[in-house]
């Protein structure tokens, strides 16, 4: 076998080395830089899910931040938002401490509120006991059982 | 569905892999005979039933885990196996079986372990298995030294390195029980003096378990080990505690505990010397001079598959097998290893920097730093980067014990990887509007 041939075959087979690994490093940018494709996915859907899509992105969002099995879970808040066990509510936390329908979140004159719906436990703002409505500013801790939420 | 887009990754790097690795089988026997090997079709086969089959395991197994660790392992065992395949025929038909019976390993665990949880909570039972393997080849009639290092385990017809699967069952341990103890380790409740440390009674199994090993390992005179136990430790005690001084005092104690054996122990002399200045005493130190030349030979692209005269350097299968790379693919052939092994580590840091359980973030961690300074262990002692110290490359090189561990320890990186795309809270974000 003539040796020019042997040195074409071996930088071939490096440049399939090569290109493995460039396959590599793009299946790992995709899997890093996501927004692309949820952003195709989004103009692929109705319109009309995309306006409600735009409109929750400029709205607030209450985020689980302990237990941290369900931390980083995040809702959105617009009109009103219900927290409690019941499959029902706008929110539901899976919390032993927690009622069907615990709390409400609402929105009121561009200030958000909170109330209690007459809970077992109890809802707590900042570590204090929410009794009536209470402004619920950006930043505050929720806490439900066992569940805080931030508004954020 | 994010695993279905990571499986059909898998199954093209995979098949490509497959292609790199047949044609590489070919190439060298081009090289050295001009024919092509009369294995080709059973040795195209055999590479493909065994990947596809760990890849279907891993669609029916772990189907959201992620995609590249089983190809990047692949590639790189098929390149072991080819130079060792050019290198030694009946030593290739040994690899040949250990990595079938390594991919049966790599499903058996990903069936056995179906959570992790299971690990954590038998710490302590894999603690102790982890010492037992480590103490082994010091029982007498069992153990058996060869090459200088007392390693090796003889229990009939199997001889074995337990120290391969015990360096597993250590970071299995040390995830469980430093998860549990974290808080604990990290405030420095303990006064010594002048100085602060955290209570010993919290620190007590890790250190004594380490210092264990190290003695043991120093016993049985294998340096590369103890070095790698020695990082593990370290990277896991900072990792899990986030306190930097952990690691400074490894370093210090590092220093001393080199320094301690350089002046006490005459086969770490050795070593020493030879990397200092292989030339200065060519008859110990033959092994790195031949494999330096063999680098140096190679050049850019390498002499071409079959074509240089790897065989001259000692113990070329094991813990020179990147200096044979070096020689026959040249700079690029050993620079694409070494790429192969950085993509691995960076996948294994995603795993854990995405897994939500600290106990599988914290295994993930020592199990990638594992393999990452196993490899670079190796491959710095090669390149006379750092002393010389007798351990595998990792999927590379020729040796069962190393190969079925390192596909068990592929195989708990891709359960953790799995485990924790499904988990809901580690989606990025879940949003309900409200009506």
């Amino acid at each position: 076998m003539p040796e020019q041939l042997l040195t074409v075959l071996k930088i071939c087979l490096l440049a399939l080395l090569y290109l493995f690994f460039l396959r590599v490093l793009r299946a790992v940018w995709a899997e890093v830089n996501p927004p692309k494709r949820s952003e195709t996915a989004a103009k692929a859907a109705k319109p009309a899910r995309r306006s409600r899509a735009k409109k929750v992105k400029g709205a607030r969002r209450l985020t689980v931040t302990a237990p941290a099995a369900l931390k980083g879970m995040a809702f959105a808040v617009t009109g009103e938002v219900t927290i409690g066990r019941a499959n029902g509510c706008t929110v539901t936390v899976d919390d032993t401490y927690a009622s069907q329908i615990h709390a409400r979140v609402f929105q009121q004159d561009g200030q958000f509120f909170v109330e209690d719906l007459g809970s077992t436990n109890g809802t707590y703002l900042n570590r204090k006991k929410v009794t009536g409505r209470m402004v619920f500013r950006p930043g505050d801790k929720l806490q439900i059982g066992n569940t805080v939420m931030e508004l954020r | 569905m994010p695993g279905r887009v990571r499986r059909n990754t898998e199954l093209g790097l995979i098949l490509l892999g497959a292609v790199i690795t047949i044609g590489a089988y070919i190439l060298a026997s081009l090289g050295r005979s001009d024919v092509l090997p009369a294995d080709v079709v059973p040795f195209l086969v055999a590479v493909l039933v065994l990947l596809l089959g760990a890849h279907i395991a891993n669609r029916f197994l772990a189907p959201d885990a992620d995609g590249l660790l089983l190809p990047l392992a692949a590639l790189l065992n098929g390149i072991g196996y080819v130079f060792i395949a050019r290198l030694d025929e009946d030593l290739a038909g040994l690899q040949a079986m250990w990595t079938a019976v390594g991919i049966g390993l790599y499903i058996a665990t990903l069936l056995v372990v179906r959570r992790t949880r299971l690990l954590e909570r038998y710490r302590f039972t894999v603690g102790l298995l982890a010492m037992l393997l480590l103490l082994l080849p010091l029982v007498p009639s069992v153990g058996q030294q060869i090459g200088g290092a007392r390693i090796w385990v003889s229990l009939g017809p199997v001889n074995f390195q337990p120290g391969e699967f015990a360096k597993i069952a250590f970071a299995v341990f040390f995830a469980g029980y430093l998860v549990e103890r974290r808080e604990l380790l990290g405030m420095a409740t303990f006064k010594l003096g002048p100085v602060h440390i955290p209570d010993p009674k919290h620190l007590a199994p890790v250190v004594i378990a380490w210092g264990v090993s190290l003695v043991v390992m120093m016993f049985e005179r294998d340096l590369g080990s103890a070095l790698l136990f020695f990082v593990l430790f370290l990277v896991m005690l900072w990792i899990a505690t986030q306190r930097v001084w952990y690691v400074a005092t490894g370093f210090v104690l590092f220093g001393l505990g080199a320094w301690f054996s350089w002046t006490r122990f005459s086969h770490v002399q050795v070593r020493v010397s030879a990397w200092l200045d292989p030339w200065a005493d060519p008859d110990t130190a033959g092994q790195i001079i031949e494999g330096t030349y063999a680098m140096a030979w190679g050049g850019l692209a390498g002499t071409g598959l079959g074509l240089g005269f790897p065989w001259k350097i000692p113990v070329v299968e094991t813990d020179f097998i990147f200096a044979a790379i070096g020689e026959e693919l040249g700079l690029l052939g050993a620079t694409a290893v070494i790429v192969a092994f950085l993509l691995m580590t960076g996948s294994g840091l995603r795993i854990a920097a995405r897994a939500s359980d600290p106990f599988d973030k914290l295994l993930a961690t020592g199990l990638t730093t594992l393999l990452a300074v196993q490899a670079f262990i190796i491959i710095g002692g090669v390149v006379r980067l750092l002393p010389l110290t007798g351990v595998t490359l990792p999927f590379v090189s020729y040796g069962g014990s190393s190969l079925l561990a390192n596909y068990v320890l592929l195989a708990l990186l891709v359960r953790i990887s799995d485990q924790s795309s499904r988990r809901p809270a580690t989606r990025p974000e879940r949003e309900r509007a409200a009506a």
